[in-house]
C-alpha cells in the first residue's frame, strides 16, 4: 500500500463508529422517500390518466388557494402582533407576549371541529339566537366547512409561527435600527413600513414557510371539511381506488410543489438562513401607550387570544363536562397509554439518532459531515401523506424481501412489519427528525469540542467521554428536544390514521374519529388532553426555558 | 531525546494555506518550553497536533521512546499520556473540583485516588476547595484546578495553551511564579503557548518563536532577549505596567 493509502486509513479509522452509525441512520431516514421518486417512473395506470386530466388541476388550485390566503392572513396577524408586543407597552402586554403562542397547542383539526360545533345549527351561537332572540339566521352564513372556513382555521391556529419568530427578532436583533429611526423623528407608521417590514423579511419568511408546510401537511381539517386537496386525494386514490401507484404519483407531484416553494423561500431570503438563536443583545426599550391607543392595543391582542385559544378551549371544557362519564374511563386510559408509548418511543429514538448524527457532524473534519445532517432535516418539509405513501411502499418491499424468512420461522402471514407499530414509529421519525435534531444540534454548538478534547487529554476514550461529559452537559437540549418532538407527534394525524395497526387508537385518532362521526362532544376528552399537554409544554419551553431578558 | 518531532506539517481541511510547516524540534525531560508568536501564527495548532486533537499531514513524533505518529501510526489522544490545560480551562461544569481532578486518574484503589487528589490540591494550594463547582471559583483558582487536573494522572508531557490570557496583571505575576514552581516541583516536561514575551521569559527554559506556521528562532530566554525579529512583539517586551497604560489609552 502506498504511503498515502496508509494516511487515508489512519484518517478513516479516526471517526469510525460515529460515521457508520450516522450513515446508517441517514439511509434509514432518507431511503423511503426515494421510493416516491422511483414511483414517478412506473407506467401510469388508467386512474392516473383520469386524475391527471380531470382532478390534478383542481388539487393544485385548492392547495395553493389555502396556502396563499393562509400565508397572507398569518403574516398580517403575526407581524402586527409581533410589532405591538416588541415595541409597545400596554395593559396585559406581558401576559399576551407568551399567551399569543398558545394557539399552537390546538391542532388545527381540533380547532376545526370545535368551531364547527360552535357555529352549526345546534351550536351555542345559533341556539342562543333562536332561543333568546327568536332569530333564525340563514345556516349557510355560519357554515365554515368550506375553503374560506379552512383558511380561517389555519390562520387562527398557525399565526403564532410568524408571531413568535418575528417578535424574537424584533425585540432582540432590531433594537438599534428601530431606535435610530425613532431618533430621526419618523412616525410609527413610517418606521413600520420603511424599517420594520424590510428588516424582518427573513424572519417573516422563516415563520410563514412553517405555516405553509403545515397547511400542505394538513389532512385533518380538509378531510373533516370535505375539501379536496393533495393530502386527501393521495389517501382517496390509495384506499378508495386501491391504486397505490397513482397515489405515489400524486405524492411526487405534491413533493414537487413543496420543493418549488422551498426554492422560492430560499430565493426570497436571499440565501440567508434565519437563525433561531436568541443571542442576548440589548432589547428594544418599550414605548408606553396610553388612552385610546392602549385600549386598542389591548383589545386587539385580547381579541386574537380569545378567538384563537380561549373560545375553543372553553367550548371543549364545556363539552367535556357535558359528556363526562359517557366515554368509558378504560378507553380513555388505553388510548392515552398508546399515545404516550408511540410518541415516547419515536421521540426517544429521534433524540438518540440526533445525538449520534450531531456528534458525528461535530467531530468529523470532513465537509461531508456538515452536509449529511441537512439531508435529514428535509423530512419536516415533506407532507405526512407523502411520507405515509413512502413508508408503506418501503415496508411492503421489505416484507416481500423477508417473506422466505417469515416462512421459515413458521409465521403464516406475509405482512409482518407493514402491519406493525414499527412502521408508524419509522414514519414519525422521518417526519419529525428535524425538530429533535435542531435542539440537539444547538446543544452541541453550545458546548463545543473543548470539553470533549479535555476529557480525551485526560486519557478517557471518545466513547466514554460521550457518556460522562457530553451527555450530562447536554441535558437541557435533550429534554427540550424530547418535549418538542413528543408534543408534535401527539398532535399528528395523517400518519397515525393511515399507518397505525388495525384498531390501534391514539388520542389524536380518537378525537378525529369521534369528530368525523359527528360525536363532537365525545371528542372533547381526547382533544383536551392533547391541548393540555401541548400548552404545558409550550409554556415550559417558551416561558421558562427560553425567557429572554426584558 | 525525550521528545523528538520531525518535519511536522498540517493544514486545516477548509483552507489550503499551511497552518504548520516543517516543524522540527526536540525537548529534554523536565524542560519547560514556550512557543511564542503573534495571533494566528499557528501556536495552538502546534499544541493540538502534539496532543493528537488534529492529525498531521506529514512528519513524525516520538515521546519517551514511544512512536506517537508517523506515516503509518497515529496514537489517539487518550492513549498518548499527554496532559493539557486549555485556554479557557475547559473544567467540566457539571463536576465539582474533586470530580474534575479524579476524572482522569487511571484505575487505582479509592484510597490511592484520594491520596493523589490531596497531593495535587496541595501542590496548587487549593485544599478545602474539593466540593466547589467551577463557576464558584475565581479565574486564578480555575486555572490552578485545570493545572491540577492535568498533572494528576502524571502525564509524560503537559501542554498549556495561553495559560494567562484570562487573568489580570496583578494576578498574572503571582500565577506565573506559582506555575513555574509547580511544574518544576512535579519535574514535569511542559510546552506552553503564549503571545506575551514576558510570560515566555519568566517561565521557559527555552523559547521557540513561530511566524506563519514556521519556526523563526529558538533559544534560551537570555539569548533571545533584545533581538526581536518582528515589530509586533516589541510592544510586549515592555514592562507590564507600561503595557497596561498603552492598552488603556
Ligand atoms: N478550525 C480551523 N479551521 C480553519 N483554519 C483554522 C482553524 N483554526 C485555526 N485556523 C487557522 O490556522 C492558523 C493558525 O491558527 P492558530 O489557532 O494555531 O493560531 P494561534 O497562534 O494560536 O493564534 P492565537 O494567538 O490568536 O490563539 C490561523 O491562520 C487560523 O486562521
Ligand atoms: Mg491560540
Amino acid at each position: 500500500m502506498t504511503k498515502d493509502g496508509f494516511g487515508m486509513m489512519r484518517r478513516i479509522s479516526n471517526v469510525n463508529g460515529w460515521t457508520i452509525g450516522s450513515v446508517l441512520i441517514i439511509i434509514l431516514l432518507f431511503v423511503p422517500n426515494l421510493s416516491i421518486v422511483t414511483g414517478i417512473f412506473t407506467p401510469p395506470s388508467e386512474n392516473w390518466a383520469h386524475i391527471q386530466e380531470f382532478m390534478l388541476l383542481g388539487y393544485i388550485k385548492s392547495s395553493l388557494t389555502l396556502v396563499f390566503f393562509t400565508a397572507i392572513f398569518t403574516i398580517v396577524i403575526g407581524l402586527s402582533l409581533a410589532w405591538l408586543i416588541a415595541q409597545y407597552d400596554f395593559p396585559l402586554r406581558n401576559f399576551m407576549k407568551w399567551a399569543l403562542i398558545l394557539p399552537l397547542s390546538i391542532p388545527p383539526f381540533i380547532g376545526a371541529y370545535t368551531y364547527h360545533g360552535i357555529l352549526n345549527y345546534t351550536g351555542i351561537i345559533q341556539k342562543t339566537l333562536r332561543n333568546q332572540f327568536d332569530i333564525t339566521p340563514n345556516p349557510a352564513f355560519f357554515d365554515i366547512m368550506n375553503v374560506p372556513g379552512a383558511i380561517f382555521i389555519y390562520t387562527l391556529f398557525l399565526f403564532p409561527y410568524v408571531y413568535m419568530i418575528t417578535r424574537i427578532f424584533l425585540s432582540n436583533q432590531a433594537a438599534s435600527l428601530i431606535e435610530s429611526a425613532r431618533t430621526l423623528g419618523k412616525s410609527s407608521v413610517d418606521i413600520f413600513f420603511k424599517v420594520v417590514l424590510p428588516i424582518s423579511r427573513v424572519s417573516i419568511i422563516g415563520g410563514v414557510s412553517l405555516v405553509i408546510l403545515e397547511v400542505l401537511n394538513d389532512y385533518g381539517v380538509v378531510k373533516y371539511f370535505g375539501i379536496q386537496t393533495f393530502s386527501t386525494a393521495i389517501f382517496q386514490t390509495w384506499f378508495g381506488l386501491g391504486d397505490l401507484d397513482s397515489s405515489i404519483k400524486l405524492a411526487a407531484s405534491l413533493m414537487g410543489i413543496v420543493i418549488f416553494l422551498l426554492v422560492i423561500e430560499w430565493v426570497l431570503r436571499g440565501g440567508k438562513k434565519y437563525s433561531f438563536a436568541s443571542t442576548k443583545v440589548r432589547p428594544l426599550p418599550l414605548v408606553k401607550l396610553t388612552g385610546k391607543k392602549a385600549v386598542i392595543a389591548t383589545s386587539y391582542t385580547l381579541f386574537i387570544f380569545t378567538v384563537a385559544f380561549l373560545i375553543p378551549v372553553l367550548q371543549l371544557l364545556d363539552w367535556f363536562v357535558l359528556t363526562f362519564g359517557k366515554v368509558p374511563m378504560e378507553e380513555v386510559l388505553t388510548y392515552t397509554k398508546n399515545s404516550i408509548i408511540v410518541a415516547g418511543t419515536a421521540a426517544t429514538l429521534i433524540i438518540l439518532f440526533s445525538l449520534v448524527i450531531g456528534n458525528f457532524s461535530r467531530i468529523t473534519k470532513h465537509k461531508f459531515g456538515n452536509v449529511l445532517p441537512k439531508l435529514t432535516i428535509l423530512g419536516y418539509s415533506i407532507p405526512g401523506a407523502v411520507i405515509a405513501v413512502a413508508v408503506v411502499t418501503t415496508f411492503i418491499a421489505i416484507d416481500r424481501f423477508l417473506a422466505p424468512l417469515y416462512l421459515s420461522m413458521g409465521l403464516d402471514s406475509a405482512l409482518i412489519l407493514s402491519v406493525s407499530l414499527v412502521m408508524l414509529v419509522s414514519a414519525y421519525i422521518i417526519r419529525f427528525f428535524a425538530i429533535g435534531y435542531n435542539s440537539i444540534e444547538s446543544g452541541y454548538a453550545k458546548i463545543g469540542t473543548d470539553f470533549r478534547d479535555a476529557s480525551r487529554m485526560l486519557g478517557v476514550s471518545g466513547f466514554r467521554t460521550f457518556f460522562k461529559v457530553d451527555i450530562p452537559m447536554m441535558k437541557g437540549a435533550i429534554i427540550s428536544g424530547f418535549i418538542l418532538t413528543f408534543v408534535d407527534i401527539l398532535k399528528e394525524i395523517p400518519l397515525t390514521l393511515i399507518l397505525r395497526p388495525f384498531n390501534y387508537d391514539t388520542l389524536a385518532t380518537k378525537a378525529f374519529q369521534y369528530a368525523s362521526d359527528e360525536k363532537i362532544m365525545e371528542a372533547s376528552q381526547a382533544s383536551l388532553l392533547i391541548v393540555g399537554v401541548s400548552a404545558i409544554a409550550i409554556f415550559v419551553f417558551h416561558k421558562l426555558l427560553r425567557e429572554e431578558p426584558e | 531525546m525525550f521528545i523528538d518531532i520531525q518535519n511536522m506539517c498540517f493544514n486545516y481541511t477548509n483552507s489550503s494555506a499551511k497552518a504548520v510547516e516543517g516543524f522540527t524540534f526536540s525537548v529534554q525531560k523536565g524542560e519547560v518550553i514556550s512557543i511564542l508568536g503573534r495571533s494566528g501564527s499557528g501556536k495552538s495548532t502546534i499544541l493540538r497536533l502534539i496532543a493528537g486533537l488534529e492529525m498531521p499531514k506529514c512528519g513524525s513524533f516520538t515521546l519517551a521512546g514511544k512512536k506517537i505518529f508517523d506515516d503509518y501510526t497515529f496514537v489517539q489522544p487518550e492513549k498518548r499520556g499527554i496532559g493539557m490545560v486549555f485556554q479557557d480551562y475547559a473544567l467540566f461544569p457539571h463536576m465539582c473540583v474533586a470530580d474534575n481532578i479524579l476524572f482522569g486518574l487511571p484505575k487505582m484503589s479509592r484510597h490511592e485516588k484520594m491520596k493523589r487528589l490531596k497531593e495535587v490540591l496541595e501542590l496548587v494550594e487549593l485544599e478545602g476547595f474539593e466540593k466547589r463547582y467551577p463557576h464558584q471559583l475565581s479565574g486564578g483558582q480555575q486555572q490552578r484546578v485545570a493545572l491540577a487536573r492535568a498533572i494528576a494522572p502524571q502525564p509524560e508531557l503537559i501542554l498549556l495553551d495561553e495559560p494567562f490570557s484570562n487573568l489580570d496583571t496583578d494576578l498574572l505575576v503571582k500565577i506565573r511564579e506559582d506555575l513555574r514552581r509547580i511544574l518544576k516541583k512535579a519535574n514535569a516536561t511542559a510546552i506552553f503557548v503564549t503571545h506575551n514575551q514576558n510570560d515566555a521569559h519568566a517561565l521557559a527554559d527555552r523559547i521557540i518563536k513561530i511566524k506563519d506556521g514556521r519556526i523563526d528562532q529558538v533559544g534560551r530566554p537570555c539569548d533571545l532577549l533584545g533581538i526581536p525579529t518582528n515589530d509586533e512583539v516589541e510592544l510586549e517586551l515592555l514592562p507590564e505596567e507600561s503595557q497596561k497604560e498603552l492598552v488603556s489609552v
